[in-house]
């Protein structure tokens, strides 16, 4: 018996106890004072697992891909550990698995699911090897200004050479992606789709990799479906999109997903382009590990995105929608999203600067709002601590906006004056508290 | 709707937006743009890619952006080519904002680590890279405006300006080198600096300074409506404050 490791479950179990009422810092205090007491726990934890361990990375799609692919074990009869609000990083990781292990520091689990922040890969590949990597996408994100991208490929590369066990599940559709895994000598899957399916390919969109990462020509693109993701090859060497083995047909975007992949068939009633890609990596990863999915439809009908991604809330006979958008790409998708809801809406964009956030708002510019010029906007309120920028920026597209710093009042003004549809869109820090008020409003009703 | 025909017509040179494009630089084209529009001076934007070639004799303004050191030096070798006429545009006066990236290639070079990106020698200033990049939010007072500037920095460069005027002193930050307590360059009618964020939208009296100097090298005397800018301030004096 291993006193350490027991006497860390324990802790971490209390910590997090204590601080739910603290939300979401719970957990990573729950992990960090688990390694604190055992630092091996996380390494003999990750043993413990019966079958395989996957791993989810990428800048944006995360924690949705995570969550569905867990679900999606689930839904075959398997008891899987995720982490499933998204804590990625050491502390995060750690606090999955003690979390979920029983009084004894026993922990019952055939697979693991667990999204890794890019960075923390250094820090998580030391204590135990993924199996199976699925590497969602690699946009600019709005920390990594500065041409972060190449370090954070570097760092991916560096975790992916430890391992040369582990099987990549790649986005094929993103050069970034796909080039990566090429340089890699691991086993690697694609995903993708392979007809055009949107009328998009606005050529202002902030694009990453437009040049071929082995001789620096412009790649040249058959289509783009958003951002740099579409049918990419290089004029100049041997360097394109590379065959897919997941491959989504019959595409529909809308009011629903769905799309077919192989024989299958798949429904899911969500809003977003990028769902297609998110249920596609789920997919691709389960199937590739041998699992036969056959539940993974009805795991759609039931799976609720509980995460502030695109999350519901019926408050004081309004509809709310809460959803996380924080950098360009992951911004102008949410944009495609609430557009697709044709009826009149309202709007609040929640703008914070923290660390996380990160403390530079100049990607607010290179986000595509001219597109909230429309007549299916009710209202637009800016609020958070950086909502004076945010209110600049729709004023250089020409869109008026309302003022009001505080979310919550912000939230109660328009569902007292607004039109009964309310959308949220929020940056990494205001989600967890905005989620909070709208729960707290949720549950008290008049 | 006003039909009168326009007294004024700016032409706004955009360069290389595929390699140098790091720092929200749409919203400085944006500001320009529409500060123009609800003048109703006549402005339109010519995005020059880098395979482009560009000619200065059609551009009012020119707007240099900032990327990576590896984009960068991809950009160093396309801007030989157009050295010399980029020279006699800055030389006749005519108006430039270079940020970031765009600022050090103003220079002659940006020594780095791994080696020397030469610079188009427009103005009399070099880059050295430091040992650690400073990053945050700055504070200048500037000749060009009764407001503060405000804007965010993020450079691992430090440049030394000679005996070039700075653009600002700097009140919070770090500025050119962290340590002459300025930041950026005035050389005639040419603004480098390190601040984005973007620099324009929040410090409105900059981009009507641009603006106004490519207005009088075209047409002479000229004068700018004033505009509301309350919201431009108030977004402003809330950074002024918070910062100070
Ligand atoms: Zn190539």
């Amino acid at each position: 018996m291993n006193i350490r490791k027991i006497l860390a479950v324990w802790a971490a179990k209390a910590a997090c106890g204590a601080c739910r009422a603290m939300g979401r810092q719970g957990v990573t205090w729950a992990g960090k004072l688990a390694l604190m007491i055992c630092p091996s726990i996380l390494r003999e934890m990750a043993g413990e697992v019966r079958k395989k361990i996957f791993i989810v990375c990428g800048t944006n799609g995360k924690t949705t891909t995570n969550n569905l692919l867990c679900a999606a074990l689930e839904a075959e009869g398997e008891k899987v550990i995720c982490n499933r609000t998204g804590s990625n990083m050491l502390n995060g990781v750690a606090a999955a698995f003690v979390l979920a292990a029983d009084m004894g520091g026993r922990l019952d689990a055939d697979y693991a699911c667990i999204e890794v922040d890019e960075a923390s890969t250094r820090h998580i590949f030391p204590q135990f090897t993924p199996d199976y990597m699925v590497l969602t996408n690699l946009f600019r994100d709005q920390l990594d200004r500065y041409g972060e991208i190449d370090i954070t490929m570097d760092i991916l590369k560096e975790v992916i050479h430890s391992a040369p066990q582990m099987e990549l599940i790649v986005n094929g559709d993103d050069a970034l992606s796909a080039c990566l895994a090429m340089e890699c000598r691991n086993t690697w899957t694609t995903y993708g789709i392979s007809e055009a399916v949107t009328e998009s390919g606005d050529d202002r969109e902030m694009r990453e990799g437009r040049f071929c990462r082995k001789c620096g020509a412009r790649l040249v693109y058959r289509f783009y479906h958003y951002s740099q993701l579409g049918d990419y090859s290089c004029p100049q060497c041997s360097f394109s999109r590379p065959p897919i083995d997941y491959d989504a047909q019959e595409v529909q975007v809308g009011e629903q997903l769905s799309f077919s992949v192989g024989k299958e068939h798949i429904i899911a009633n969500y809003r977003g382009f990028y769902n297609v890609y998110n249920i596609l990596a789920a997919y691709a990863a389960g199937k590739n590990a041998g699992l036969p999915l056959k539940n993974f439809n009805r795991m759609l009908k039931n799976f609720r995105p509980e995460n502030g991604r695109m999350e519901q809330f019926r408050v004081q006979g309004s509809g709310v929608v809460l959803n996380l958008a924080k950098n360009p790409a992951g911004f102008n998708q949410n944009i495609s999203a609430v557009m697709a809801d044709e009826t009149l809406k309202d709007l609040i964009i929640v703008i914070n600067d923290n660390e996380q956030d990160g403390t530079d708002v100049s990607w607010l510019w290179d986000v595509d709002f001219d597109r909230f010029g429309s007549q299916q906007i009710n209202s637009i309120t800016v609020s958070g601590i950086r909502c004076q920028d945010m209110r600049l920026r729709l004023k250089y597209a020409d869109i008026p906006s309302l003022l009001e710093a505080d979310v919550e009042n912000a939230i109660l003004a328009r569902l007292a004056d607004g039109c009964g549809n309310l959308y949220v869109l929020v940056n990494y820090t205001a989600l967890f508290s905005t989620r909070n008020i709208l729960k707290r409003l949720e549950e008290s009703r008049p | 709707m006003k039909q009168k025909a326009p007294k004024y017509s700016l032409t706004i040179g955009h360069l290389y937006p595929d390699l140098l494009n790091l720092y929200g630089d749409r919203g400085n084209i944006a500001c320009l743009m529409k500060r123009c529009q609800w003048r109703d001076i006549e402005v339109q934007t010519i995005e020059f890619q880098s395979e482009d070639t560009v000619d200065f004799q059609k551009l009012d303004i020119v707007l240099l952006g900032g990327g990576s050191d590896r984009e960068q030096i991809l950009v160093c070798r396309k801007l030989k080519k157009i050295q010399a006429d980029f020279r006699s545009y800055v030389e006749d006066n005519g108006t430039v904002l270079a940020v970031c990236g765009g600022y050090q290639l103003l220079g002659k070079y940006y020594e780095t680590r791994e080696g020397r990106i030469e610079g188009l020698d427009l103005v009399n200033l070099y880059t050295e890279q430091g040992e650690d990049r400073l990053i945050d939010n700055i504070i200048l007072e500037s000749p060009l405006c009764k407001m503060p500037v405000v804007g965010f920095e993020n450079h691992g460069g430090r440049t030394y300006i000679n005996n070039n005027r700075p653009f600002g002193k700097v009140l919070y930050g770090s500025g050119n080198d962290g340590k002459s307590g300025y930041e950026g360059v005035i050389y005639k009618n040419v603004i480098g600096t390190y601040l984005h964020g973007p620099l324009l939208p929040k410090n409105p009296q900059i981009c009507d300074h641009l603006i106004l100097k490519a207005l009088e090298r075209k047409y002479g005397p000229a004068h700018l409506e004033p505009l509301d800018d309350i919201q431009e301030q108030e977004a402003n004096t809330y950074m002024v404050q918070r910062l100070t």
